[in-house]
């Protein structure tokens, strides 16, 4: 079980490592999501145990480990908050810029100390 | 007890409700500043208990250890907090000051605020990462502050890269919850000594990426200099002044407190790459033009610093990191801030930050930078005293390099900067350089008086070599 | 939200099935609240089943129409930081009494007042809050995501 887990750890790791290399912005939020996936899969596993929910335990017999499970949601939850945050960046990156590709915001790079200033001035009037 | 649960409450309540009202307005944002003065008069009240009376502690609920979740107010976290805390304050009242543009700006801070609080105040291995969460998801949005182009960008990436750090974290969490069974941070150093070193090596290197990404340090420096560069000064001036301090906070709870035989192991790569870390910055920041950016790489730079203060180790080097962490935060914060303003007396303030980067005596950076010197004078290692000299002349260098093109050529620029064409309410035009000026002040009483930053810095050190470990209800 | 090569907005199944999933998703989520201490459920669980009535609401209906058939989803926001306070004061109250932070009242011995299954203590009222905060945020990314254009602030 627990080497099916680090494969499956393993899997979600490569497949969000090569979507983060990938040049469409979109790609590499999803590769982000997979890798906070890989990050909870790795809780569970590193923590197995079967037993009863131990809420009000009565009878003997094993008892689960509650803490993972509750690392494991608490790590979704923020996970899920910080994938709708990047979903939203992208979202705006897409309404300023019109693009979604990762080189096409290096357009915007570097401007010197005339054309910064100017950047910024668009960006007060967009707000 | 008390204290510690207020430094909580007062800036998470407030904040959350902050962020549904409208920053834009000036009574919003002062109500964001007074919160934050707030939580730094509450902290301070908590960094005298924990100084006075040890440390304090409580679990939550009630319940045994093991069970709840414990809040720890030990010297180390409360001086982290504290310093952050105040950065932000002074942050915050410079933004305001300068009028907000976003609406959820103070909201923000304020919940940043609370989050550090919490990450600096618990002795709970998963309770840190929730609060680091918080934290870093405040700061994530902060830094689109401005929504121009270049914040966006430098929002994505800032994100991108410190989620990533975040999961190595969480790994390294689950990994320290498989091979000890606990996440109470006393109870994993304790238990990590009979773990088998292979396994608390990976573990150990897991926790020390995490902080090194948000940290910059120079291997992992690679997003800092565009995110710094490309937010707005006062963003800059959180992320280096309060977000980064994570970082440092993190390599020191987590190496010394709860990693200390694998710090011991692994000392000599720490030195190394902090060597390399101020010498890279140090570099990097002479050779770049703009303001912004070579103000980023002075922080890589710096950080170098923190780093070596680790690696050497002991109680000399401890207090050392603690006190030059803390320095640095108001230092970068001062730096940052001043590019938002302009003037003579601004000029002044950064140049006492200037000094006080480089070390020179009258700024508090001097105390910092003596520290650390006599860190590389305690390991024996001549080597480390010259590169330390270099890294200071080398900040002496860009810091001069800013100073001529900032603030010599002024009178050519005035007409173009945007800090300038905010400045359409005269009567306001002295006020908003306070919370520079205040900064600049605190950073000369300081080197002043350092008395009580060294007091501090040691009690802190003091937790990590165990020898004031009263820890634990 | 759909394929490219699905036909133009869901199906009417769908739609009927959102606009008829919502009443029962609260009652579940009311019965998971209740049944919190004793049994699987909590604040949380019974936000996510809401939650995802809404979600499917938004993806039936769009955004907009289904802020217009059930104008409390305009509240999102205020039910989110409301129930985010209320879970804050529920947590730290014990503060003022002297006791540490998130202990309950009444306290583990003493009698508790209940409404049927429903056992009155400032647990239940933490619960209740997180189940806001989480409609609320979910309500909010539901909505924001799919029809981003209504408020600029994301």
């Amino acid at each position: 079980m627990t080497l099916a887990i680090a494969a499956a750890a393993a899997v979600l790791f490569g497949a969000g490592a090569y979507l983060l290399l990938q040049r469409s912005l979109v790609r590499v939020v999803t590769g982000i999501a997979l890798i906070s996936q890989c990050a909870i899969v790795t809780i569970i596993g590193s923590s197995l145990s079967q037993g009863r929910a131990p809420i009000d335990p009565q009878e003997g017999g094993p008892l689960s480990d509650p803490l993972p499970q509750a690392l494991a949601l608490t790590a979704l939850v923020i996970g899920m908050a910080t994938l709708a945050l990047l979903l939203a960046l992208v979202h705006r990156v897409v309404v300023t810029h019109g693009t979604a590709e990762r080189d096409e915001l290096r357009d915007v790079d570097r401007p010197g100390a005339g054309g910064d200033e100017a950047v910024r001035h668009e960006g007060d009037e967009t707000e | 007890m008390t204290a510690l649960a207020l430094s909580l409450l007062v800036p998470w309540a407030v904040g959350l409700l902050l962020v549904v009202l409208d920053g834009r307005r000036r009574t919003v944002g002062w109500l964001g500043v007074v919160t934050l003065g707030a939580t730094v008069a509450v902290l301070g009240v908590l960094a005298a208990d924990v100084l006075r009376g040890g440390t304090v502690a409580f679990v939550t609920g009630g319940w045994p250890v093991g069970v709840g979740i414990l809040l720890r107010a030990d010297a180390l976290g409360v001086t982290f907090a504290l310093s952050s805390c105040f950065v932000l304050l002074a942050a915050a009242c410079a933004e305001t000051l300068l009028g907000v543009g976003q609406r959820t700006l103070p909201g923000l801070l304020v919940l940043l605020a609370a989050g550090l609080n919490g990450l600096f105040l618990t002795g709970d291995v998963f309770n840190f990462y929730v609060f680091f969460e918080m934290s870093m998801i405040a700061a994530y949005v902060l830094t689109g502050y401005g929504g121009g182009r270049a914040q966006l960008r430098a929002a994505v990436i800032f994100a991108s890269v410190n989620l990533l750090g975040s999961f190595i974290f969480l790994v390294a969490v689950a990994g320290t919850y498989r091979v000890t069974g606990t996440l109470a941070m006393t109870d994993v150093a304790e238990r990590i000594r009979e773990v088998p070193p292979n396994a608390a090596v990976a573990v150990a290197v897991g926790f020390f990426v995490a902080f090194s990404v948000k940290l910059g340090l120079f291997p992992f420096h690679y997003w800092l200099p565009t995110v710094y560069a490309d937010t707005r000064p006062a963003v800059a001036a959180v992320l280096s002044g309060a977000v980064a301090n994570i970082g440092a906070y993190g390599l020191l709870r987590f190496g010394p407190g709860v990693f200390a035989e694998q710090l011991r192991l692994s000392a000599t790569v720490l030195i190394a790459l902090g060597a390399a870390s101020i010498i890279y910055g140090g570099v990097l920041a002479v050779a770049r033009h703009r303001p912004a950016e070579m103000l980023a790489y002075s922080a890589i730079g710096q950080v170098g610093y923190v780093l070596v203060a680790v690696g050497v180790g002991g109680p000399v080097g401890f207090a050392a990191a603690v006190l030059y962490s803390v320095v640095n935060a108001l230092n970068k914060a001062l730096l940052f801030l001043t590019s938002a303003v302009r003037g003579p007396l601004v000029a002044g303030a950064f140049v006492v930050g200037a000094l006080s980067v480089a070390g020179v005596p009258p700024a508090v950076g001097f105390v910092g930078k003596l520290a650390v010197f006599r860190t590389a004078v305690d390991a024996r290692s001549p080597t480390l005293v010259v590169l330390l000299v270099v890294g200071s002349a080398l900040s002496l260098l860009y810091l001069f390099l800013i100073y001529q093109r900032e603030f010599w050529a002024e009178e050519d620029r005035e007409a173009v900067t945007d800090a300038e064409v905010r400045d359409a309410a005269p009567a306001r035009g002295v006020s908003r350089r306070v919370p520079v000026v205040v900064l600049a002040v605190l950073l000369l009483a300081g080197g002043v008086w350092p008395e009580p930053l060294a007091a501090v810095s040691g009690a802190a050190a003091d937790v990590l070599t165990g020898t004031a470990n009263g820890a634990g209800p | 939200m759909t394929g490219p090569d699905a036909p133009p907005g869901p199906t009417v199944i769908v739609r009927v099935v959102a606009r008829l999933l919502l009443a029962p998703s609260v009652v579940v989520a009311v019965a998971l609240i209740v049944k919190g201490y004793t049994a699987v459920g909590d604040g949380f669980a019974a936000g996510m089943v809401v939650g995802l009535a809404v979600a499917l609401n938004a993806v039936a209906l769009g955004a907009r129409r289904a802020e217009a058939a059930l104008p409390v989803l305009r509240h999102a926001p205020y039910a989110a930081v409301g129930g985010a306070l209320l879970a804050l004061a529920s947590g730290f109250f014990p503060v003022a009494l002297g006791e540490p932070v998130f202990s309950h009242r009444p306290g583990p011995d003493e009698k508790v007042v209940s409404v049927g299954k429903a056992e009155l203590m400032t647990a239940v009222s933490f619960d209740v809050g997180i189940f806001l905060l989480v409609v609320g945020v979910v309500t909010v990314l539901v909505h924001q995501l799919a029809e981003p254009d209504q408020e600029p602030q994301a």
